[in-house]
């Protein structure tokens, strides 16, 4: 199993590659590579946890970012058909373009969907919750608490619905589930009130201890105005001093969180070893965003308007992309 | 001397809220006011959005360092999110969720920022549990947790009706929940339409133009959903309103104890 951080590297190279392209070869090309190291990762027999198993989000968001940027856009030389220009908010002429642009759009959003899942698959919930910063540890407590009893929940909700069902009670209108909820929630109050119990006899902080101190507010109040005065400006075109404040504002938050996990004791049972693997990865991550940003600064944009033309491809960058592929190749 | 840091670190905290919310709408408005953004605007819309919650995290859980707190919120918090795994698993009609209806209460009843932990963490345990972490999770905990921060506000118009323990108090909350059934689809349309129309887009020129090219981007993709999530949230609300409001109230009386050292 590959550490955590190596793959928090991975995936913000990746997303950072994916998304300063819009030519569909490379957008391809980084799809073909995620979809594989999802494909690799994923352990043989197991059905898949998220909701949409990346192929179906594509075949969903694909021709739907297509649709609805024909729809708006009205751009373009090559005209397929025109809606009556009478019809309200949608008429106009559908072009070509407008139609190409919104599937890059959707396959750039499958791109980003199914980086997002290998990370999901690849990393336990209990690693991604130890990444929450150690200024939030009440938070981090509460998910944890939260995700262990989640599945016990749902077995309460099915336990529920047994014992209704056995005493003749069925389900036809909204107000039939009030059997059903209420027993849930009193069920889940009661065992807040037996847990908080239980914390507090093991000496978990029976009474309100403040952690945010005036200090911390008053430096993440400055942060804050760094970071609106930094995005007013770059909406006003003054796009460097923009992003100045909005990187100084941003620092200055990670200051308020530093102090406040500073008073925070942290102690770790057990830790993670970082191996030549986990090397590899961050490696291979950082050689491809480092690749492909440099040798595809010329091809990397593209644009179908105002008339489809064929997207240029660069060798260098493509093969850079592959760095990607790292975690599918020295994962276990 | 103490009333007087009581009162600079209230101002304070009303500063965060205020900045935090005012950072949030312009992160959301962005794609509407700029045409012509950078490639990457998408993302460093997210990371800033992102951070923005993060001071507003920090500021809020100042009072959860309390074991019936955290247990209090870590119970509700998988409830919710098992409420919205049986969504996942079953799609309800069009944008419907069972999470808001429950948000929306204890918010009421426990107060802004239990509101507010509920509705950020609930966005991300699911997203924890089903896998659907992604570049939209930040918008989406932001908004959940705003629905929960504001619903304290309702406060003075259920005073100044007397509504407490009526009807009247049941069908505010449920018009307070097709509101923000509404607005919750809209503000995170705002966070999709940067990724769906693109930059790099030609964009409409003038502010007039691109509020109606949003309009007609709003109603084909959501609206239809948006008013399943609203007219959901008010049936919920109606049907189950009134009993949630009994027992929540019953526990916070239950809850507010204090534990005490004895010795000499």
């Amino acid at each position: 199993m590959l550490h955590a951080a190596a793959w928090f590297v991975w995936l913000t190279a990746a997303l950072i590659a994916v998304s300063t392209t819009r030519n569909p070869l490379y957008l391809t090309l980084a799809l073909a590579v995620f979809m594989t190291t999802v494909y690799v990762i994923r352990r043989p027999g197991e059905t898949y946890a998220a909701p949409l198993a990346p192929g179906r989000f594509a075949l969903y968001v694909i021709p739907l970012a297509a649709f609805i940027n024909a729809l708006l856009s009205r751009v373009g030389e090559t005209i397929l058909f025109a809606i009556p220009q009478t019809w309200p908010l949608i008429g106009g002429p559908i072009t070509a373009e407008a139609l190409v642009y919104g599937a890059l759009n959707g396959l750039l959003l499958t791109a980003l969907f199914t980086a997002f899942a290998a990370l999901n698959l690849a990393v336990p919930i209990r690693d991604l919750i130890r990444f929450i910063p150690r200024a939030f540890y009440p938070v981090a407590i509460v998910a944890s608490i939260a995700v262990t009893f989640a599945p016990a929940t749902l077995r309460q909700m099915q336990q529920i619905r047994e014992a209704q069902a056995i005493r003749g009670h069925r389900m036809r209108r909204l107000r039939d589930w009030l059997p059903l909820f209420m027993p849930l929630l009193t069920g889940g109050l009661e065992r807040a009130l037996q847990l908080a119990e239980a914390m507090a006899s093991r000496g978990f902080a029976s009474e309100t201890a403040q952690i945010h101190t005036g200090r911390t507010q008053a430096v993440s109040i400055v942060g804050l105005l760094g970071i609106l005065s930094g995005g007013l400006l770059t909406a006003w075109q003054q796009a460097s001093w923009g992003v100045a404040l909005i990187v100084g504002g941003s620092l200055t938050i990670a200051t308020a969180l530093w102090l406040t996990g500073r008073s925070v004791p942290h102690t770790t049972y057990r830790r993670t070893p970082w191996g030549y693997r986990e090397w590899l990865v961050t490696g291979g991550a950082l050689v491809a965003i480092a690749g492909f940003l440099s040798w595809g600064e010329a091809t990397r944009a593209y644009n179908p308007y105002p008339i489809l033309t064929w997207p240029a491809f660069d060798a260098l960058a493509g093969t850079a992309l592959l760095g990607f592929l790292l975690p599918a190749l020295v994962v276990e | 001397m103490l009333r007087f840091l009581w009162a600079v670190r209230r101002l304070l905290r009303v500063l965060i809220y205020a900045l935090t919310t005012a950072i949030g709408l312009l992160a959301f408005l962005y794609p509407v006011i700029v045409s012509g953004q950078a490639a990457s605007t998408p993302l460093l819309l997210a990371f800033v959005v992102g951070l923005s919650f993060v001071a507003l995290l920090l500021e809020v859980q100042g009072d959860a360092v309390n074991a019936k707190f955290i247990a209090l919120l870590g119970i509700l918090t998988a409830m919710n999110a098992a409420l919205r795994f049986a969504e996942v698993a079953i799609p309800g009609p069009g944008g419907f969720s069972p999470i808001f209806f429950l948000i929306i209460v204890t918010g009421y009843v426990y107060g802004g920022r239990f509101g507010f932990l509920l509705g950020a963490l609930t966005m991300l345990v699911s997203a924890l549990i089903t896998g659907g972490v992604g570049p939209w999770l930040p918008y989406q905990i932001l908004t959940a947790g705003w629905v929960g921060l504001s619903s304290p506000l309702l406060h003075p118009l259920t005073r100044w009706l007397r509504a407490e323990g009526c009807w009247t108090e049941v069908a505010l909350l449920a018009s307070f929940g097709l509101g923000w059934g509404l607005l919750y689809g809209a503000l995170l349309n705002l966070s999709s339409w940067a990724f769906i129309v693109g930059p790099g887009a030609p964009m409409p020129a003038t502010f007039r133009e691109t509020v109606r090219l949003y309009g007609a981007f709003y109603v084909t993709t959501s609206l239809v959903w948006d008013l399943a999530r609203g007219l959901g949230n008010v049936a919920l609300t109606l049907a189950f309103g009134a009993p949630t409001l009994r027992a929540l109230r019953r526990f916070h009386k239950r809850f507010s104890f204090t534990y005490r050292l004895q010795g000499p």
